[in-house]
């Protein structure tokens, strides 16, 4: 059977390069696979910030990830920020760069936040001809992460599902598919999240984040300052029966643990991942946790396991 | 004008408009009308995560730039001083990193603020912190490099300095109160009897720096970072030494400049 995938290597199992990781990572060495790194978080001269990404990047594999390229916004785009974007890949050679289906900002004032955007036809053209633009400037395919919103338009005539694949399809770019951000949506806007993976193109899906969020009860925020959630972990197992092994990563952003406690947790979706997909050859190729996974194993938990498929596979 | 056009450019209203906004009522409902009702939580609600989240991100960021400008505050001025510099300046940069780089000229302008001028001295203090954080590499010299000038050409060299020397002068005592909260003392009382100037760096260990300076170290940095050669500065420190003893305070000063990384290049014209 032909490899019809468009999406590039099977990265493994890693981590948000956070500044409170800094000194353990270079005096350790954990086996991680790989790190992603917040681009606008290095696009300074110098100084600390830049001196530990650049020794970081030189031992692990890195990926950009960024907040502010706006990319749905009515704005031009930034060329000055791209330029700089650009300028910060060529330094440290990431696998891949991405940045949220959302805009941020109009008229030159940033919300700095990830702001929905309505599904419309006029919408998919507007963003799709923008990625294409983007992609021919950075000279690669880009990432497209879905984000969590908190309200729907009443302009918006397909489903976010929907509306992320024919962007991608028209622009011809790959995404970035995180889990908790499709489960917070989910409960927000009260459908099925297994719906969203079975729409989506298991071809361009190149990397998944896993977070946690804030339960309010009636409404759910993506707020990375917990553990992943059980219910987060259902839903990867479910689109990794989907999607089969995807580069995974864990966000967090606030109240950050120390180190150890991460790679304990990222060590929890590897063994997700193996019991989900056995004998799989990619996954095989990772080669995190493997220096610590014979004393770390027994306390990994599996009950957030599903015996049986979440979901058949289509 | 495009839906999309007009969805952002009425969201963004609402985002930047609050309760002190008289025409904050009509913005919401400008907005509102174009978010679904669903089931859960009401679209009013669903919009004020949104705002919410967008004045707590920001005020996050000021906690996060300017910590002890806020414990010399205290939260009730630092919640003052969050909602109206947000209300009056937007973000207008791609990272937050610069949100607060107008910090400074909103308290000497603002008319509850400026009453105490210390306050913007203690946020100019804390930017240029950041700047020296952040600012970018490059190699130093050493004094042997200007040793190995031949003595006579000494009288012409200039300096260039690492990217991260910078100058902060302050009409109040503004740093000693944040050296003070630095250490969890209580900051002393507002004193402006005199002009005080400081240097700030980033060593070669990365750890910024900043030192005192006396009036004829400001005078000689100043020149120096202004391109005058050894022999306009030593003429300078005249004001404050007689003609044996200047040469030898700027040779002396230049040494530990060297010694503090602050040199990246001597230029010999």
């Amino acid at each position: 059977m032909p490899d019809t995938r468009i999406k590039e290597d099977f990265l493994g199992f890693g981590l948000g390069l956070r500044t409170d990781h800094f000194e353990h990572i270079l005096q350790h060495q954990p086996d991680i696979d790989w790190f992603e790194v917040l681009s606008e978080n290095y696009l300074v001269a110098g100084g600390k910030p830049r001196y530990y990404l650049e020794a970081i990047a030189e031992q692990y594999p890195v990926v950009m990830h960024g907040v502010s390229m706006s990319i749905g916004s009515t704005d031009p785009l930034d060329m000055d920020y791209l330029k700089a974007l650009k300028t910060l890949s060529n330094d440290i050679q990431p696998k891949w760069i991405s940045d949220h289906i959302c805009w941020t900002s109009i008229h030159g004032i940033n919300s700095h936040d990830l702001l929905p955007l309505p599904y419309t036809e006029e919408t998919v053209n507007h963003v799709a001809e923008r990625v294409r633009i983007v992609q021919d400037f950075l000279g690669r395919r880009m990432l497209l992460e879905n984000v969590s919103s908190y309200l729907s338009y009443q302009d918006s005539t397909m489903d976010e599902w929907d509306f992320l694949s024919q962007v991608a399809e028209s622009a011809d770019c790959l995404i970035l598919l995180d889990i908790n951000n499709i489960y917070v949506s989910a409960r927000n806007h009260h459908f099925n999240p297994l719906d969203y993976l079975k729409k989506i193109d298991p071809r361009r899906v190149q990397q998944f984040h896993l977070a946690g969020h804030s339960d309010f009860g009636d409404y759910v925020i993506d707020t990375h300052d917990h553990d992943v959630p059980p219910s987060v972990w259902t839903l990867y197992q479910a689109a990794l029966e989907r999607f089969g092994p995807v580069s995974t990563m864990i966000e967090r952003d606030a109240n950050i643990p120390e180190f150890p406690a991460l790679y304990q947790e990222l060590l929890e979706a590897k063994h997700i991942a193996e019991l989900t997909l056995p004998e799989n050859a990619e996954l095989a190729r990772s080669s995190f946790g493997t220096r610590s996974l014979d004393g770390l194993n027994k306390q990994i938990s599996t009950h957030y396991v599903s015996q049986q498929p979440v979901r058949a596979k289509q | 004008m495009s839906r999309l056009v007009e969805i952002q450019q009425q969201f963004m209203q609402y985002l930047l408009s609050d309760a002190a906004d008289t025409q904050h009522g009509q913005i919401q409902s400008i907005m509102k009308a174009n978010v679904s009702e669903q089931a859960g939580i009401s679209a009013n609600d669903r919009l004020q995560i949104y705002s919410n989240a967008y004045r707590i991100r920001l005020k996050e960021t000021i906690e996060t730039d300017h910590q002890l400008l806020g414990v010399y505050l205290g939260d009730h001025l630092f919640d003052k001083m969050a909602a109206d510099y947000t209300r009056q300046y937007p973000s207008s940069n791609k990272s937050l990193r610069q949100f607060c780089d107008d910090l400074p000229n909103f308290l000497q302008q603002d008319d509850f603020f400026k009453q105490h001028p210390i306050i913007a001295d203690l946020a100019r203090f804390e930017r240029r912190l950041l700047n020296a954080f952040d600012a970018a590499d490059s190699p130093r010299t050493s004094f042997s490099d200007l040793q190995a000038i031949s003595p006579e050409f000494w009288p012409n060299c200039c300096l260039r300095f690492h990217p991260s020397v910078q100058i902060f002068t302050c009409n109040s005592n503004a740093v000693e109160a944040w050296q003070a909260l630095k250490v969890d003392a209580t900051p002393p009382e507002p004193d402006y009897q005199s002009q005080r100037a400081w240097l700030l760096w980033r060593g070669e260990s990365r750890l910024t720096e900043f030192a005192s300076l006396t009036a004829a170290q400001h005078a000689l940095l100043l020149g120096f970072i202004q391109g005058n050669n050894f022999a306009d500065q030593c003429e300078q420190m005249l004001e404050w030494h007689n003609e044996q003893s200047a040469p030898l305070m700027v040779l002396q000063t230049l040494q530990a400049w060297f010694q503090q990384g602050l040199i990246r290049a001597v230029v010999s014209n």
